[in-house]
């Protein structure tokens, strides 16, 4: 084995609640950590033992990632005390925790895009004071892959990979800088529902070899059938300790973390059938390494209902989505909206036709973080000439629209003047939303916009999606989360290799069905 | 005892800690530059009267400084102007000889009427500075050329040209040196009576106006800052990018024009090889420091304009040298940028428990 001298090696599984004498692999006690005075935890703590699966579970800025940073040393809690398999060492660094075992796969992986697997493992072994040749390194990631049971090419270059095998190479990099505590931060957030399955029993299998292994998720659903306990936060303290996962319901976990009763699923309004809004006529959209991205795409979008398109990310969503908001031109076919051509229009015509567009990214394609909330909320209404003429802005009125859409939409954390950044994930999108909704949104394109948001961020947003198409409007939601597909839609469509499945209504589309399409057998 | 330092990002910069780590900046920079030029023998007295008494306080002093600051505040506009849209005009010294070499080329053919002359040379200046960014502006436009490199060859091919002409079809037959003809006195900026401050003035505060009403109260100023935060995301919400930038960078590009016929018709009444020295350097760093405010622009030009009015006198009456007067305004430059951090930062000391 290739644990440091001073890591606690994993024993052989001496399960994980009966009492085996043995300390517990991490402890966390009356941890405080403030960010600039606001208090991220308070008073809050996590047990883990050996060989279990452990999920943290709570809503975004509950704290979870905050005290698992603060276990792998890459915060320093203002309080509390950090216990490793029984030893109160001082982690004063990540290099620390290392060294302690401790070993944490973050949602942006610590990879060097341009090496090779086995590359990057031997500069993180060369950076923890065990240097190893390239060769050696390949050899450790060939026999760690054959022992925990996936294949690996120690020689692939990291960009060229898929997002789970970058994955799993941070995971035998982590492994092999000898971490006996695996913690993992959102990791199914960026797989597809196969690749999630092999993760969690990849995971699984670590734990029956005696690791300890913490997952940080709010899609608790998800993993419940991997993991042996559970930890709930809210709002910076620990709300549910080390409950194990078959004495707790969904409810309790969501009652928990939220802090009221879990709010009911949205219902989408019944279907009426109003007129075509939003028609694509064999719409074809280059792939910018070349080939097609989107491959002769038809569908027709009626005033009133929500089409949902789901699917695997990277078959062509992000594409057809740009290219509707005008930002990538079409290779073929066309585009029309309220019954007009506008295969060529200029963004500013598409959106005046009432064509409204939640991007993936909103700091991407949407707004600045470095505008203020006004600036942001203003931004597209500016050229229209509702905030004064081209040689007078007026920017009470921008000041006095945004208190209104602030108090309207219940956006937290900060003022007109306020920069965007500072927003949370939720916050932000509700800004958007404020925008996109406002007024003359006929057709609303909204691409996974309930994504990295907590339970209520995310039915805030449904609820307003539905209330939008209530009035009239027309929404075509594109999703990677199959659940806000089948809430959200009256009819389904699945995207694949650029191309779209014949829709389904609400009531065939199950699960199973879809799942079948996803894969691309049907 | 001390055991950690900690900085913590402030998630909020508020207007007053901005203000005071810039003063904070300033004043320490001004202190250490001091003690430099007091170590290499600058009497401390002579420093106060120098650089605060004579360069600020007195009418021939003053005088210079501004003379001095009106160039500086042009190009600096200009640089303020194209960092608002993210476009590095790194090539400020090509589009201000291209200005001098339209405004001398007017006066050299005695072009138009005589009261209208010198309107034509800056309009001629204005059109040619813009005209010197067009090429650049178009490659990074239709195929994505680094403007960095392209401004700053571009630049140097315009140095490049001057001395072509000057050396040749523009030397002055009278005395052989390689400067143009003086300019007839129709074709001067009228003097103030300040000592040399001429009306180069009215033009840079002009500048100056039109510049804070074009950022701060049109929908183009608007625009521009949209594209400046995120220029993807004013393209999605259908702002009008394309042309927000072409004004912002061609208006870039006209006004280091400008800079260069002010200098040709307001101090120097020719051209010459040297008139356009050193204002790349100054003009970002004088945009960079009033982070692209054209009211900024303004007061720290004036205030660069001081310090190298200051400076020619260390140079002259107490042989300070060149490299040492760079050095202080280096160190001024230096503290002003580092100070930054005590605003962006909290610094947090903790003791071991």
């Amino acid at each position: 084995m290739t644990a440091g001298a001073d890591a606690p090696t994993p024993v052989a599984r001496p399960g994980p609640h009966e009492g085996t004498g043995r300390a517990p692999a991490l402890l966390l006690r009356g941890i405080d950590k403030a960010f600039d005075g606001k208090p991220a935890l308070t008073d809050a703590g996590f047990r883990l033992e050996w060989g279990e699966v452990h999920a943290l579970v709570g809503e975004n800025g509950a704290g979870k990632s905050t005290i698992m940073n603060i276990a792998a040393a890459v915060y320093a809690a203002d309080a509390g005390e950090v216990v490793v398999d029984g030893r109160d060492v001082p982690l004063k660094n990540p290099a620390d925790a290392i060294a302690a075992g401790i070993g944490m796969v973050h949602q942006h992986f610590r990879l060097v895009g341009r090496f090779s697997v086995a590359e990057n493992v031997a500069l993180s072994l060369g950076g923890a004071g065990r240097k190893c040749s390239v060769a050696e390194a390949a050899r450790l990631v060939r026999e760690k892959a054959a022992e925990i049971g996936f294949r690996l090419d120690p020689a692939a270059r990291i960009e060229t990979l898929s997002v789970a095998e970058q994955q799993r190479a941070e995971i035998l990099k982590v492994l092999l800088l000898g971490a006996g505590i695996l913690v993992l931060d959102e990791p199914t957030a960026v797989l597809t529902e196969d690749e999630a399955q092999a993760l969690l029993s990849l995971v699984k299998g670590l734990a029956g070899q005696g690791h300890a292994v913490v997952l940080i998720t709010h899609k608790l659903r998800e993993v419940a059938g991997y993991c042996d306990r559970i930890t709930v936060m809210r709002q910076g303290r620990t709300v549910l300790a080390e409950a194990p996962i078959a004495s707790v319901t969904m409810e309790e976990v969501a009652r928990h973390a939220v802090g009221e009763t879990s709010p009911a699923p949205v219902r989408s309004a019944a279907e009426s059938a109003g007129a075509e809004v939003l028609a694509l006529k064999g719409l074809s959209i280059a792939r910018a390494g070349g080939g097609l991205a989107v491959d002769g795409l038809s569908l027709s979008l009626r005033a009133g209902e929500i089409l949902g398109i789901a699917g695997v990310g990277g078959n062509g969503q992000s594409e057809l989505v740009a290219c509707l908001n005008g930002l990538l031109s079409v290779a073929g076919g066309h585009l029309d909206i309220n019954g007009v051509d506008m295969t060529r229009a200029s963004i500013a015509a598409r959106r005046a036709a009432g064509l409204r567009v939640i991007p993936a990214d909103r700091f991407d394609s949407a707004m600045a973080r470095g505008l203020t909330l006004a600036e942001n909320l203003a931004m597209t209404e500016v050229p229209t000439g509702a905030y004064g003429g081209a040689f007078r802005l007026r920017r009470g009125a921008m000041r006095k629209a945004a208190e209104q859409a602030i108090a309207d939409r219940e956006i937290r954390g900060g003022g007109p003047a306020t920069q965007a950044a500072l927003l949370s994930g939720g916050n932000a999108q509700k800004l958007l939303l404020a925008r996109e909704l406002a007024g003359g949104a006929r057709v609303i394109v909204a691409h996974s916009p309930s994504r990295g948001l907590d339970m209520r961020a995310a039915r805030a947003v449904h609820v307003a999606l539905v209330e939008a198409v209530a009035q009239g409007a027309a929404c075509l939601l594109v999703s990677e989360e199959l659940e806000e597909v089948i809430a959200l839609s009256h009819r389904i469509t699945v995207m694949n290799r650029g191309a779209l499945s014949a829709p389904l209504n609400a009531a065939e589309a199950t699960p199973a069905r879809l799942g079948e399409l996803m894969v691309g057998h049907a | 005892m001390l055991d950690t330092a900690l900085l913590i990002r402030r998630q909020d910069v508020p207007v007053w800690l901005s203000v005071a780590t810039y003063a904070g900046g300033l004043i320490f920079g001004l202190c250490a530059a001091a003690l430099c030029l007091v170590q290499l023998g600058v009497p401390a007295n002579a420093l106060w009267q120098e650089f605060v008494v004579q360069t600020f306080l007195t009418q021939q002093g003053l005088g210079q400084t501004l003379t001095a600051a009106i160039p500086l505040v042009l190009v600096s506009l200009g640089a303020a102007l194209s960092m608002r849209v993210r476009f590095w005009n790194i090539g400020i010294e090509g589009q201000l000889w291209l200005g001098a070499m339209a405004a001398t080329w007017i006066s050299l053919h005695d072009f138009g009427p005589g009261p209208l002359r010198l309107w034509l040379m800056m309009a001629a200046a204005l059109v040619a500075g813009a005209l010197w960014m067009a090429l650049p502006l178009a490659l990074k436009l239709l195929w994505n050329v680094s403007e960095v490199i392209s401004t700053l060859l571009m630049g140097s091919i315009a140095f490049l040209w001057v001395q072509h002409l000057l050396f040749g079809a523009w030397r002055d037959a009278a005395t052989g040196f390689p400067t143009s003809t003086t300019l007839d006195p129709v074709e001067r900026l009228p003097l103030l009576g300040w000592d040399q401050l001429h009306a180069g003035l009215w033009i840079a505060l002009a500048a100056v106006v039109v510049c804070a009403l074009l950022t701060g109260v049109t929908r183009l100023g608007f625009y521009a800052r949209a594209v400046g935060a995120n220029r993807r995301a004013a393209l999605a919400s259908g702002l009008p990018v394309l042309l927000t930038v072409c004004v912002f960078v061609l208006g870039s590009g006209a006004l280091c024009g400008l800079a260069g016929a002010v200098i040709v018709s307001g101090t120097e009444f020719r051209l010459t090889q040297s008139i356009g020295a050193g204002y790349l350097f100054s003009g970002i760093v004088v945009a960079y420091l009033a982070r692209s405010n054209p009211l900024g622009v303004l007061v720290v030009a004036f205030v660069l304009g001081g310090i190298y009015t200051a400076g020619n006198v260390l140079k002259v009456f107490y042989g300070v040298s060149e490299a040492v007067v760079l050095l202080a305004q280096g160190i001024v430059l230096m503290s002003v940028l580092c100070a930054q951090l005590f605003g962006d930062y909290r610094i947090v000391t903790r003791r071991r428990a």
